[in-house]
């Protein structure tokens, strides 16, 4: 394995019954490529997202990230390894107000636990507020320093998503998957997320995504995966997937030979 | 600012809620109130446990006391048979309640949502079953009597002026412990787990364990305040712990306000004056009262009349302060 593939699937399926979502694939993404996966509906884009972060396992074949073997890995000890995903419905803290949101992702980077909390601490207060000043760091990041003390879900779609993946880098991952990202925002949302989709790469964190616009794919992706009914039928720069038969056939129906 | 000052404000709240609970006892004050503010106290305890589980880590438990029962049964057992010490009879009945929850914690917590609230209304019924056996073991047919005062070396726990000031040292505590988690590392995985586990799997929470651990502590609290009971009464008996005492106990965390540490004092004091005082002439009806309550709460003021009132408050606060600063 090379140094520059982050992670690695061999052979990697996942049935559900008889259905089959995902059909012995092997991947290897590259470190620093910003890496899009796409594919028409129900070509298991999400359940390769779901299969990485340990939603629920393989039924067979290997997921290697920085060569280790991930499939007995349980999903909250994933984030800590430096895996982390956001939700394609978002899945914000509703009961929490928009730093507080960032703060939990903090929770794979610090360790005090019930005991220290009860009793606060000197180690409790100290993690606190490194807690909280790499909160607002992200949240600065993302450009939503001035909502802290908002209920999360009182901002808007396009914000909430920002905020979904700043709570994604606060664990301080070293691969973050993001699974459509654009979707429900509009042209001007769609720019500042590429935009912020660069800065996280500048940040040397691999991007990996689930898209299906095409233009904002075909604006950011270094490397691109297509997947149709379970399996990986090509793969290459934008340009190239773009005069692909197959991918070509698979998004307009044909039949190939 | 604005944060500085709202702080400010619940400081003040605190003190004042101190001073007065300080002086509840004394006869110039609300002596007359003593007793039924030591059961207040005690399903504070009760109370703040179950908010930390259903109102902040989103879990329901519909059989709440019987950790609170155990703990009594504990407590009365080991003190009365056994001639324990009821410090160390307490001490034990909180370990082993914390020990129980833990055991079925992890199988309980497969269950989610309604077939979680049916899990924990049976393990309710059974616990009840199992007080009564106790009874017939270690007591009377209606419970076990004789229980010893709590004493600290030569001062014995003896009247209800003493135990007014130890019941709420230990409530007082268990509120000021629950309030520092909550706004903690741990307090905000438990409430992520509320707001969405698969969420908090991705960030890092190990949902299961923090699920566990807050039963727990939810557990460990409700026995201590069971050991209470049993040392301020002398005497434990079955009905105080069986399913209604659950419902009271769940009525209690819903007016408090689920997610409020403090409401809980609230909450315990509304219902328990409204079941002891109030409700005593309804006879068996009185379940429907509480069923229309929480039903009510629920539509109307979700987060909980405590909550609300303070909402209503504030808002009061800040009208009076601006109309102070425009002249």
């Amino acid at each position: 394995m090379s140094r520059s593939v982050i992670l690695e699937t061999r052979g990697l399926s996942k049935a559900f019954g008889g259905l089959v979502a995902l059909d012995k694939v092997d991947l290897s993404i590259d470190t620093t490529k910003i890496t899009a996966v796409i594919g028409p509906n129900g070509a298991g884009k999400t359940t390769l997202f779901n299969l990485i972060t340990g939603v629920y396992p393989a039924s067979s074949g290997e997921i290697y990230f920085q060569g280790r073997l991930l499939n007995n890995v349980p999903a909250h000890k994933r984030a800590s390894l430096g895996i982390v995903r956001t939700f394609q419905h978002v899945h914000l803290f509703g009961n929490m107000t928009v730093l507080e949101n960032v703060m939990s992702g903090q929770h794979p980077r610090s360790s005090y636990g019930f005991l220290e909390a009860a009793l606060r601490l000197s180690k409790a207060r100290r993690e606190e507020e490194a807690i909280s000043l790499n909160a607002i760091k992200y949240l600065n990041l993302v450009g939503l320093g001035t909502y802290t003390d908002h209920d999360a879900l009182s901002l808007p779609l396009g914000q909430q998503k920002l905020l979904a993946i700043a709570r994604a880098l606060a664990t301080e991952p070293r691969l973050i998957l993001l699974d459509e990202p654009g979707a429900g925002l509009n042209t001007l949302e769609k720019r500042q997320l590429s935009d912020l989709i660069r800065s996280i790469k500048e940040m040397e964190i691999t991007v990996l995504l689930v898209e299906h616009d095409m233009p904002l794919v075909m604006g950011i992706a270094e490397w691109v995966i297509v997947l149709d009914s379970g399996q990986k039928i090509a793969e290459g720069t934008a340009a190239q997937i773009q005069k692909n038969p197959k991918v070509i056939a698979a998004y307009l129906g044909e039949e190939v030979e | 600012m604005l944060r500085r000052l709202k702080s400010n404000w619940s400081y003040l709240a605190i003190t004042a809620l101190f001073v007065v609970l300080i002086l509840v006892p004394f006869h110039w004050f609300l002596g007359q109130y003593t007793t039924l503010m030591i059961f207040i106290g005690i399903y504070t305890i009760v109370t703040v446990g179950l908010c930390l589980l259903m109102g902040y880590t989103g879990q329901v438990s519909l059989g709440q006391a019987a950790f609170f029962g155990t703990g009594a049964y504990i407590s009365a057992i080991l003190s009365t048979t056994y001639g324990f010490n009821p410090w160390l009879a307490m001490l034990v009945a909180a370990v082993a309640t914390g020990a129980f929850a833990y055991i079925i914690g992890y199988p309980i917590f497969r269950l989610k949502g309604n077939y979680l609230a049916m899990a924990t209304l049976g393990l309710g019924l059974i616990m009840w079953i199992v007080f009564k056996q106790l009874n017939q073991f270690f007591g009377e047919p209606d419970g076990i009597s004789g229980i010893p005062y709590l004493s600290i070396g030569g001062f014995v726990f003896n009247s209800s002026f003493r135990r007014y000031f130890l019941v709420w040292f230990f409530c007082l505590a268990v509120l000021l412990i629950s309030q520092n988690i909550v706004r903690s590392r741990t307090g905000r995985a438990l409430r992520a787990i509320h707001g969405s586990e698969s969420a908090a799997e991705s960030i890092g929470i190990n949902v299961d364990q923090f699920k566990v651990k807050i039963l727990v502590l939810s557990a460990v609290y409700a026995s201590m305040a069971g050991s209470l009971f049993a040392h301020h009464l002398r005497y434990v008996g079955a009905q105080t712990f069986d399913f209604m005492a659950s419902v009271k106990l769940v009525v209690m965390a819903v007016i408090g306000g689920l997610a409020s540490v403090w409401g809980a004092i609230f909450g315990a004091g509304a219902t328990h004056i409204l079941s002891d005082e109030l409700l005593l002439r309804f006879g068996d009806w009185d379940v429907i009262i509480y069923g229309l309550i929480l039903v009510l709460v629920m539509i109307f003021m979700p987060e909980g009349l405590f909550v609300r009132l303070k909402d209503i408050l504030e808002r009061l606060r800040l009208r009076y302060r601006r109309r102070g600063a425009e002249p």
